[in-house]
């Protein structure tokens, strides 16, 4: 056996498998996507809760004005 | 700040937070396997959220301080928009940390004491934040949320000191010697990583204050336009 773990002729191959403890399941690479999609997915998601807040208020200034009728033209 | 600055402000985030990601993917080079291998450049996202969730949670406990001393509209609103934005950040920390664990550490999470006292903080602002939600804006309302803010931020220096004084799977990142980056590029990586953050930082604060300050002086106007009759409750 090679010290990679391949087999080194036909013979050494592997004939059963065992299930080990702890091995490799996920790629160092998708840990780093899926690390750095949540990061930004909660970002944007604050820039647009602010986004929505403006909205809110910009929707309650308009009723307050509708309420108080015509102001003076400036 | 004039809309000008802030618009300058903005534009000079949006820049470095494209250098940042550039940097980070294509300039930064790759850490040993034992440190989680690629994994290991969450540390350029990870490790600056968490200063600036530090940053916004002091915003929020010196203005907390501040309104229990003398209350006003506008150390209510910095005190709140620190609160919200310590949350974001620190929510983006505790997400991304157990990804790189996983590869470094061999498990998503381990109640270490840094991860722990940071765990605590980020409950302790999400707490405030749900009670200013759900409250409705009363004076005792108000008055006990900033003694929130103040709490949590009490508990930051325990975070940053806890990795020194208690040990644990925690590395120090910010030490002698550069904390352990051995490469320039990846100082660089981390240093753009707390320039970029902390302009990300300044802008949320100044928008979601602006916010909280607009609806608290619109709540006024509201109340007096009811009471002339001008405004139906």
């Amino acid at each position: 056996m090679l010290a990679d773990g391949t087999a080194q002729n036909p013979e050494d191959r592997s004939t059963q498998f065992v299930p080990v403890e702890g091995g490799e399941t996920t790629s160092a690479g998708t840990m780093l996507v899926v690390a750095y999609l949540l990061m930004w997915a909660i970002l944007i998601g604050f820039v647009l809760t602010s986004w929505m807040r403006q909205k809110k208020l910009d929707a309650r200034l308009s009723e307050l004005e509708r309420s108080l009728g015509p102001g003076p033209k400036s | 700040m004039r809309n000008r600055g802030f618009e300058i402000l903005l534009a000079v985030t949006a820049a470095s937070f494209a250098y940042l990601i550039w940097f980070v993917f294509l300039v930064a080079p790759e850490a040993q396997p034992a440190a989680g291998g690629v994994a290991q450049k969450i540390l350029y996202f990870h490790a600056p959220a968490g200063y600036a969730m530090y940053l916004c949670g002091a915003v929020c406990g010196i203005l907390s301080g501040a309104y229990l001393y003398s209350p006003t509209d506008k150390r209510d609103a910095w005190a709140r928009a620190g609160a919200e934005c310590a949350l974001a950040f620190g929510a983006m920390m505790l997400v991304s940390g157990p990804f790189w664990a996983k590869k470094a550490w061999g498990v998503y999470w381990t109640w270490d004491p840094r991860l722990t006292t940071t765990l605590l903080s980020v409950l302790i602002y999400a707490a405030l934040v749900v009670l200013r939600a759900f409250s409705g804006g009363g004076e005792a309302e108000k008055r006990f949320a900033a003694a929130l803010g103040v709490l949590g931020t009490v508990n930051l220096p325990i975070i940053h000191y806890s990795v020194q004084k208690w040990g644990g799977n925690h590395p120090t990142v910010i030490g002698k010697g550069g904390g352990g980056l051995q490469h320039p590029d990846m100082r660089m990586a981390l240093f753009i990583g707390f320039f970029t953050m902390t302009l990300f930082a300044i802008v949320l604060l100044i928008t979601r204050a602006r916010l909280a300050l607009a609806n608290a002086r619109l709540e006024r106007i509201e109340e007096v336009a009811i009471a002339r009759g001008a405004l139906e409750t």
